[in-house]
């Protein structure tokens, strides 16, 4: 039986890296708006006096912030070069051949903290895919793709091992 | 910030103080707009409900690790560190949501001078639908290092 996998051709893609990306440098402000939207008051968050007396010396990011800290690659765009969706891209799906004629979800993260992020850090990602599967769900076909990143600073000390998996399903409008 | 537990006198089976958030369309819009995340599903009712079959608008499954990471780094107080998080998106978090992100004790472990905690998660709305399961390992000094 030709799965829908084997079909799309996509194992040919696992050890497929991303291009690195790296974020501007993050400011106290993109810090503290993060925090209010997560409604976390951790002081190390907001103040930067706090931050300094504190464990890290420095105002410092959520801990689950280093994947924004560099951005959904391709994100930013005009709104009306966006497609219909919203979306342009999205962290843990390649850029290979017909990857947007699926639909994509969130399907599990594992992440290994090892320093957060401060404020004026530059993060870079680099990562690639590292393994896909297909598995028959209640509605159709279900891809299982999952790729490994890990977000260093602007001194290449490593901050975060990341890894996503996100599930393909075809479309259904 | 506390100065968290202290591993000797932790057991497993034990829970740790759950965390309650609730989840409404104030807080998804700051998190999407702060993050530049600008999917659809997480705004915008009709398209949400009609062309994608959702109940409602959803929040970012991100917002589940940090909710995470806030429980956990509370937790662990300033000399503990959250090492270790996965998690498995289930169901999707709404608006009207209260979610309640708790967690227990499966495994405790010496390691390179550090007591590590190893903890079961959840994340259950008010019906008690559980949304984000997951698991985590947290840092504690050893009594015995200080």
């Amino acid at each position: 039986m030709t799965t829908l996998l084997d079909e799309l051709g996509w194992k040919n893609h696992i050890g497929t890296p991303y291009a690195p990306h790296t974020g501007e440098p993050v400011t106290a402000r993109d810090i503290r708006r993060y925090a209010l939207a997560i409604d976390d008051r951790n002081p190390i968050f907001q103040s930067a006096e706090q931050a300094r007396a504190g464990r890290y010396g420095a105002l410092t990011a959520p801990l689950n912030y280093f994947s924004w800290a560099v951005g959904v690659p391709g994100a930013e765009k005009f709104t009306s070069d966006l497609g219909e969706d919203g979306l342009s891209s999205f962290v843990g799906v390649p850029e290979i051949p017909r990857a947007w004629d699926l639909g994509w979800m969130r399907g599990g993260e594992e992440i290994e903290f090892v320093r957060p992020v401060h404020e004026g850090d530059r993060v870079t990602v680099r990562g690639e895919v590292v393994d896909m599967k297909e598995k028959e769900g209640r509605l159709g076909p279900m891809i299982f793709v999952t790729s490994a990143f890990t977000y260093t600073n602007q001194d290449d000390e490593l901050l975060v091992r990341h890894k996503v998996t996100m599930i393909a399903t075809p479309r259904k409008d | 910030m506390s100065s968290g537990p202290s591993y000797e006198a932790l057991s497993v089976g034990d829970e740790i103080t759950p965390l309650v958030k609730d989840v409404n369309t104030v807080n998804i819009a700051m998190y999407i707009a702060t993050v530049w995340l600008m999917d659809r599903i997480h705004f915008d009712y009709p398209f949400s409900v009609q062309r994608r079959g959702l109940p409602n608008i959803v929040a970012p499954g991100n917002m589940a690790c940090d909710y995470y990471t806030q429980l956990l780094t509370d937790w662990a107080g300033d000399k503990g560190s959250l090492r270790k998080l996965s998690v498995q998106f289930r169901n999707f978090m709404v608006p009207g949501n209260t979610l309640t992100c708790g967690g227990r004790i499966v495994g405790k472990r010496e390691q390179d001078g550090d007591g590590l905690v190893d903890l079961e998660l959840w994340i259950r709305n008010e019906d008690d639908v559980m949304c984000v399961p997951g698991s985590a390992t947290v840092a504690l000094p050893l009594k015995k290092a200080a």
